[in-house]
């Protein structure tokens, strides 16, 4: 009993003020995504990922655009959207206070623009990451008319791509017979 | 990737050549899902025999049981009794160890197989649980009633049937009262308390009726799955491989890990993929962190149940440390989630672990002088010796799992008999106990404890330099083997099978409180109301507190509701008894 009573004095007062005074997290503490919309290139990595389709991706085929957007009633900070990016748009922050008064604060969204298919002329893919492809390619140093051309191929969809490619290859395998 | 099948040598054979001694021709096929996991097909008819036979005559004990509606690729339903056999049930038997499925098939025209709960009592929730799923019939099955399905369900849904319904389907309820019929104990004096449905000891709901004979209890029985999320139906219709883990994590709040690893294992054992070493050794640190947090836990609640709240109040500033490291190592208290089907995400780095085993020594210091004082305190043993008695042969017939099964003298510990991860790579020691009461059960967690802290300083020192995560492996379809893990409570045993569409096409999750239930009842014979909260907790349940017990006395037909609250405190103060 003693010992009880010196361990309870010597402990003191275990409880923390809070939340009166901030708490601090462990570095590493997985918290609320933060998403950088910047950054961003609509190409739903994060979305397929997401165990709890607490990040989804809808897509606006008529108006032409694509919207990300994040439901914190559903994320369970897993940190798998962070892990997919391929761009590093979307970190965790330690961020854990998140009660809010109105549920609609728990969404946030983004709108994405989508490139019309230079054939077709139908929506089919964001174009930031249509940009982001093509950058790739500038830095991989692919010659200048080599990008033009390239350009013009990743404006078309694929459905335009594949009318467009089967003759080719077919005339191609024609000249070699 | 390696297929770890063709590379080790298969370990048990012996078991599988004396059951074709015993049953010849009735053993139609033997497969081998790893080296020490094996399924046998067998006849319906004799499938109670077999499993009798490894059971006792092999020294066999209950895994789990998972039915699977193969309909789809061989037209049939098929049931696998899943046993650990082990040769002998000695204290320390160091016979090969072997985890055999006897599967038989059954025509969806004639859904129904001889039940084996006759022969071996611990298939008992196993098969009532098929009957609600599959809608097979366990004939000869003695407990009739529904186990994982509401009163209200309708008959002829089998939710884990392929055709039966969507998985966002919620069938209009059938009944508005609760139909569940108590197993109803008569005699010259006796009285039924009904504990429940809703919260009984920590977190989940489930109702007990306990029937007492003035203050001593006489029998106990209970309604438990009020809380079923459907997950394995989820798992199998929404979510791809590697989102399942996630979804492990979330079964239970304190073992969330264990059912992560289970899972994992599961299914990198039935594609044959190597997990680099660095990874089994986060692994293991992880699962022993996670088991220094439980225990503390339960040992927390063991000071609040017999009055000794600064006691219950200590173990929980402390447990504090844990929760901290758990918090460093993975990123989040509890939900670690740093699984993925190959390995895990997140290395341990220098900073981290520095940090941890300074942690580590100041648990060791704390929970050292804590112990002690617990059990100079006189209440504790006074109130946990000899009370709550799982006897021997009750533990033998039930499978009961971890500490509740080595407080009743058997040294079964999955870490050793069946080594994952890294447990084969460093040294430690099975805690067991033959006291069969609260007292073996409470001083084996206080034990297991030391050893877990132990047991994560050596891993930091030991683990090898390398990759955390096996990656570009394709998934097959339809193979299937079994995953387990030692959790705090016991082990927790996954059988997984893969599909063809990325998604897995049967995911069976056993939970170690699930193999102690059934035994609960023997372990409340005999006791005093009194103790009934203090023997629930002892087995470290993972369900709930009952707000409220109600007191029906059988002669005068009259019900009498107590507050849980009340009951708790009878059980805290033992004086003025709710039932007078």
């Amino acid at each position: 009993m003693l010992k009880l009573i010196k361990e309870v004095l010597k402990v003191g007062e275990a409880t923390l003020p809070y939340p009166f005074e901030p708490i601090e997290q462990m570095p590493g503490f997985r918290g609320k995504p933060h998403h950088d919309p910047e950054r961003c290139i609509a190409c739903a990595a994060c979305a397929i990922a997401c165990p709890p389709n607490a990040l989804t991706i809808t897509t606006d085929f008529d108006r032409g655009f694509q919207t990300w957007s994040l439901f914190m009633g559903r994320c369970i900070y897993c940190g798998r959207c962070e892990e997919v990016c391929p761009t590093g748009a979307i970190t965790l922050s330690p961020d854990f206070e998140l009660a809010v008064m109105n549920k609609q604060d728990l969404y946030e969204r983004a709108d994405y623009k989508l490139v019309s298919c230079q054939i077709c002329g139908l929506y089919f893919a964001p174009l930031k990451e249509i940009e982001y492809v093509f950058e790739l390619l500038r830095q991989k140093d692919m010659p200048e008319e080599a990008l033009a051309g390239m350009r013009s191929r990743l404006e078309t969809c694929p459905e335009c791509r594949r009318k467009n490619d089967v003759p080719k290859v077919v005339n191609l395998y024609r000249e070699e017979v | 990737m390696t297929v770890l099948t063709e590379e080790k040598p298969k370990v048990g054979k012996k078991y599988i050549e004396a059951l074709r001694a015993r049953f010849g021709a009735s053993i139609l096929d033997e497969s081998w899902q790893a080296p020490d996991q094996v399924t046998v097909t067998v006849p319906l008819n004799s499938l109670p025999e077999v499993v009798e036979n490894l059971y006792y005559e092999q020294g066999g004990w209950l895994a789990t049981v998972v039915a699977n509606d193969e309909r789809p690729l061989n037209a049939q339903f098929a049931i696998y009794y899943v046993l650990s056999v082990e040769g002998t049930t000695g204290p320390s038997g160091d016979e090969e160890k072997v985890y055999v499925a006897v599967r038989a098939q059954i025509p969806p025209h004639q859904p129904e197989f001889p039940s084996v709960t006759p022969k071996v009592p611990a298939a008992i929730w196993y098969e009532r649980e098929v009957r609600d799923m599959f809608g097979l019939q366990p004939v000869g099955l003695p407990d009739e009633r529904r186990l994982v399905l509401p009163d209200d369900w309708p008959d002829q849904l089998y939710p884990l049937r392929k055709d039966t319904m969507d998985y966002r389907y919620r069938p209009e309820p059938t009944t508005e009262d609760e139909t569940y019929e108590f197993i109803n104990v008569e005699g010259e004096g006796i009285v039924q308390v009904p504990l429940g449905p809703l919260h009984m000891t920590s977190d989940e709901p489930g109702h007990f009726r306990l029937y007492v004979d003035g203050e001593y209890i006489v029998d106990a029985d209970y309604r438990l799955f009020y809380v079923h999320r459907g997950m394995e139906k989820l798992a199998e219709s929404r979510l791809n491989y590697d989102q399942v883990t996630f979804l492990a994590d979330r079964i239970c709040g304190i073992c969330g890990y264990a059912h992560n690893v289970a899972y994992s294992t599961s299914i990198e054992r039935a594609l044959g993929i190597e997990v680099p070493a660095r990874a089994q050794f986060i692994r293991t640190i992880l699962l022993e962190v996670e088991r220094l947090h439980s225990h503390l836990l339960n040992l927390g609640l063991a000071c609040h149940f017999v009055g000794f709240d600064t006691g219950f109040m200590q173990f929980f500033r402390i447990r504090e440390k844990a929760m901290k490291m758990a918090e460093l190592l993975t990123g989040s208290r509890k939900t670690y989630g740093v699984n993925l089907i190959g390995g895990v995400r997140r290395d341990i780095l220098k900073e981290q672990r520095t940090t941890t085993l300074q942690l580590l020594k100041e648990l060791r210091d704390d929970a050292g002088r804590l112990v002690a004082m617990f059990l100079e305190t006189p209440n504790i043993v006074q109130r946990t010796q000899n009370i709550g008695r799982l006897e021997t042969q009750v533990a033998r017939d039930y499978s009961p799992v971890g500490p509740t099964l080595r407080g009743s003298g058997f040294a079964r510990d999955i870490r050793t008999i069946h080594p994952y991860c890294a447990y084969d790579r460093v040294p430690w020691t099975v805690i067991a106990k033959d006291g069969c009461d609260i007292l073996a059960r409470t001083l084996i967690r206080a034990e297991e404890f030391f050893e877990s802290v132990s047991m994560v300083e050596r891993c930091l020192e030991e683990m090898p330099e390398g990759p955390v995560l096996t990656e570009g492996f394709t998934y097959k379809p339809y193979q299937f083997a079994l995953g387990y893990v030692e959790a705090p409570r016991g082990e927790d045993i996954h059988w997984s099978m893969l599909g063809d569409n990325q998604k897995i096409y049967r995911w069976k999750c056993r939970a170690s409180s699930y193999n102690n239930w059934p035994s609960l009842r023997y372990m409340l014979r005999g006791n005093t109301i009194s103790d009934a909260p203090l023997i629930v907790a002892s087995i470290d349940p993972c369900y709930s507190c009952t707000e409220r017990v109600t007191v029906v006395d059988i002669r005068k037909k009259k019900a009498t509701i107590v507050p849980y609250k009340e009951m708790e405190r009878y059980c805290i103060e033992r004086k003025d008894s709710p039932l007078k």
